[in-house]
């Protein structure tokens, strides 16, 4: 289960992944986040779906980012085509008391029995998109021309990091009429022209000072704030029954964040708990008028201004003049008791403090 | 006719006891019906999966025509124009994308929508299997049932035909008796009532025999019809849980290659490697394009011909049942003769056999 069954990916199978989702669920919560991360309820919603398909016995096994350490895409989209398509499963199905009657007769009632069961169980419940964008119009003057909005997107990025970036912008009237948000005949709702749309689907990636600046430069808008809530990455460490010595660990941490990836090799050399242990990352990363003052209290990722190489930074300062924002960068951690030390060690290296939640 | 007496009375007061309901020519021809209903309603649902069928292939055919777009416009084979003029044909076939601009979309987020898209599609028929298999569940269910019904009716049959040998005995005796005896005596007016009522027994349980045998033996058919489509219905789940098993291995396997493949097409950096990556994605569609063919050729084959003879088999038993109903008074001797000839063939086997029971004693 520690091996790569193709790009980036694990599989993970057996007792181990309740254990794992359990974990991930009780982080979720225990995370207390806010309107600048994905939504937690729908994320979890996922989770629970994920574990209750698990139980059900139709999926053999669950695959994760090796990267990131959460769930990938096949595993959500397993979810999304789930809902999409239960309500069309339960109405061909027969109905639970005549697989209850039947169960015993053959196994494929007993096993359509759990399915429907799953089925009815994850109906009306929330869930996580791949991807979903929205935009909200904050503000209209028609007698200027002024139009202030609200970019919404969330994501399952390639980096297998769940995003959300949201982006308050004005637009001037000359100007949006014809590009960048539409808005409708009344002036009441706005949508993203594809282009716009697309240029920060492509960039969300990236950091907000970059997404701050990209979107800066488009004629005609103004960015007020550009701010980027991550969910991940996760690390873990799930025994494994009558294998003390080989828990089920990601594959690829390095390449989800090399300092955490090398501070987490560390810890896991003298790790020897019987219980899942595991270290899950909540990212903040704020480009704003608002800000105060420039600054990264996230202990594994600097400013882009820190980062810049001597050749390069004389643009980048020239480039910064132009743009009236400050940075933020935070990011909190859950932890069970196993990586709480882990935590606490790689803020003091990076002489940070941060929220650290507990969990059991 | 003292010794002959007791046994008369015991002959005709004997209560045959067939199992199951009793029959008539109705009450066999209302369960048939019932069997066979049970029959049509699988049928109706392999015709409408033959009807699913079509559908899910001409979208699956439609994802194919796309992806294998994608791929040979990437590779740069299929146009002119370059990439970037044949990617914007390509998206043209997604709906809603046709008057846009092809620079102004992520393909990642296009590769993403394919592959929900995708993955929907095959669990939409990994669902149809779930069918099939509670389907094929139940007609075996109803296998056993008919089977129950055959023996019973093999069991009646039996009985009746023992019974009405014994009739014919006691008819002979009485004609016997008749000629020792003054016509128009008491005794001989005694003798034709008791004849009579033998006659009147005859009558009855030889149509049981004849009713007992015909059940028997369409139920015997039914069952293997029955059978048959639940072959049919097992093969097929087989083998869409072949084909949608290995179809959805490869889109979990292609996921990450996906978003990579994406995000590094958005960056306009390793173009190449996006055929590498759909061609995963292609393959998993070529199997299940293979597949729908397939099986829109194993329906054509063998659900019309199935059903042809059902109907045929339904005609054939609603003439037989007419025909009783309309000859039954004419055939009445020749059926009574029909019957005792049979259960005189049958003493005959049991006899060469050894093993069978002597019919019951009166």
């Amino acid at each position: 289960m520690n091996e790569l069954v193709t790009l980036h990916t694990q599989a993970l199978r057996g007792a181990v992944v309740p254990a794992y989702l359990d974990k991930l669920i009780a982080a979720l919560r225990a995370a207390r986040l806010n309107n600048t991360f994905p939504d937690r309820r729908r994320v979890q919603g996922s989770l629970e779906t994920l574990k209750l398909a698990m139980e059900a016995g139709l999926y053999d096994q669950l695959y994760v980012d090796a990267r990131a350490g959460l769930p990938n895409m096949a595993s959500f989209t397993r979810v999304l085509t789930d809902h999409e398509l239960a309500g069309g499963s339960l109405s061909r199905m027969s109905e639970t008391a005549h697989y209850e009657q039947k169960r015993d007769e053959a196994e494929v009632y007993a096993q359509l029995l759990q399915k429907r069961r799953y089925f009815e169980a994850i109906q009306g419940q929330p869930y996580a998109p791949l991807d979903e964008h929205r935009v909200q119009l904050r503000r209209h003057d028609p007698a200027t021309g002024t139009a202030e909005f609200r970019l919404d997107l969330t994501k399952l990025d390639a980096t297998g990091l769940y995003v959300r970036i949201t982006i308050e912008l004005t637009q001037v009237a000359s100007a949006w009429r014809r590009k960048v948000i539409d808005l409708d005949a009344d002036g009441e709702s706005a949508a993203a022209n594809e282009a716009f749309h697309a240029t920060v689907y492509r960039n969300a990636s990236y950091d907000a000072e970059h997404l701050f600046i990209h979107m800066h430069d488009i004629e005609g808008v103004s960015v007020d704030r550009v701010q980027r809530g991550v969910i991940g990455p996760v690390l873990f460490r799930l025994p494994r029954e009558g294998e003390p010595t080989n828990p089920v660990v990601p594959a690829e941490p390095d390449k989800g964040n090399p300092r955490l990836g090398h501070a987490w090799r560390r810890w896991l050399e003298s790790a020897s708990s019987d219980a899942p242990e595991l270290l899950m990352c909540f990212q903040t990363d704020i480009a704003a008028r608002d800000v105060r003052e420039e600054k990264s209290n996230d202990p594994i990722e600097d400013l882009l201004s820190t980062s810049i190489q001597d050749s390069e930074r004389a643009r980048y300062q020239h480039t910064r003049e132009r743009f009236p924002f400050k940075v933020f960068k935070d990011r909190k951690f859950v932890v069970t008791r196993g990586t709480e030390a882990l935590a606490r060690a790689v803020c003091q290296a990076a002489g940070t403090k941060n929220l650290i939640y507990r969990v059991r | 006719m003292s010794a002959g007496s007791k046994s008369l009375s015991d002959v005709l007061a004997r209560d045959v006891a067939y199992s199951g309901e009793g029959i008539s020519v109705r009450s066999l021809e209302d369960n048939i019906q019932e069997e066979r209903t049970v029959q049509d309603t699988k049928v109706g649902e392999l015709k409408v999966l033959r009807d699913r069928n079509v559908v899910i292939q001409t979208a699956m055919a439609d994802e194919l025509k796309k992806l294998r777009k994608f791929s040979d416009y990437i590779d740069g084979t299929a146009t002119k124009g370059g990439f970037w003029a044949g990617f914007k044909e390509v998206v043209s076939y997604i709906p809603g994308f046709k008057s846009i601009a092809i620079s102004k979309r992520s393909i990642e987020e296009l590769l993403k929508q394919q592959y929900q898209v995708s993955a929907k599609r095959v669990k939409e028929a990994a669902g149809y299997c779930d069918v099939l298999k509670q389907s094929e569940q139940e007609l075996y269910t109803e296998i056993n049932r008919i089977n129950g019904k055959i023996v019973e009716a093999a069991e009646n049959e039996r009985r009746a035909l023992e019974y009405v040998l014994d009739l014919r005995t006691m008819q002979e005796e009485l004609e016997a008796e008749l000629q020792t005896i003054e016509a128009g005596s008491v005794e001989a007016r005694k003798i034709e009532t008791d004849q009579d009522r033998i006659r009147a027994l005859l009558a009855e349980h030889s149509t049981n025999v004849q009713l007992y045998g015909a059940a028997e033996n369409r139920y015997a058919s039914l069952k293997e019809n029955t059978r048959k489509l639940a072959e049919t219905i097992r093969n097929l789940a087989q083998d869409i849980q072949q084909y949608t098993t290995a179809a959805s291995i490869k889109l979990d396997m292609a996921s990450a290659q996906i978003q990579a493949i994406g995000r590094a097409a958005d960056a306009s950096v390793v173009m190449l490697e996006m055929k590498k990556s759909l061609d995963v994605m292609t393959e998993s569609m070529n199997v299940t394009t293979q597949f729908v063919s397939d099986t829109q050729i194993f329906f054509r084959q063998n659900l019309d011909k199935l059903v042809e003879e059902l109907e045929t088999f339904d005609e054939g038993t609603s003439a037989l049942l007419d025909e009783n109903l309309k000859k039954s008074k004419e055939i009445e001797e020749a059926r009574i003769q029909s019957a005792i000839d049979k259960a005189m063939a049958n003493r005959a086997k049991q006899v060469d056999g050894g093993g069978a029971s002597a019919p019951a004693e009166g």
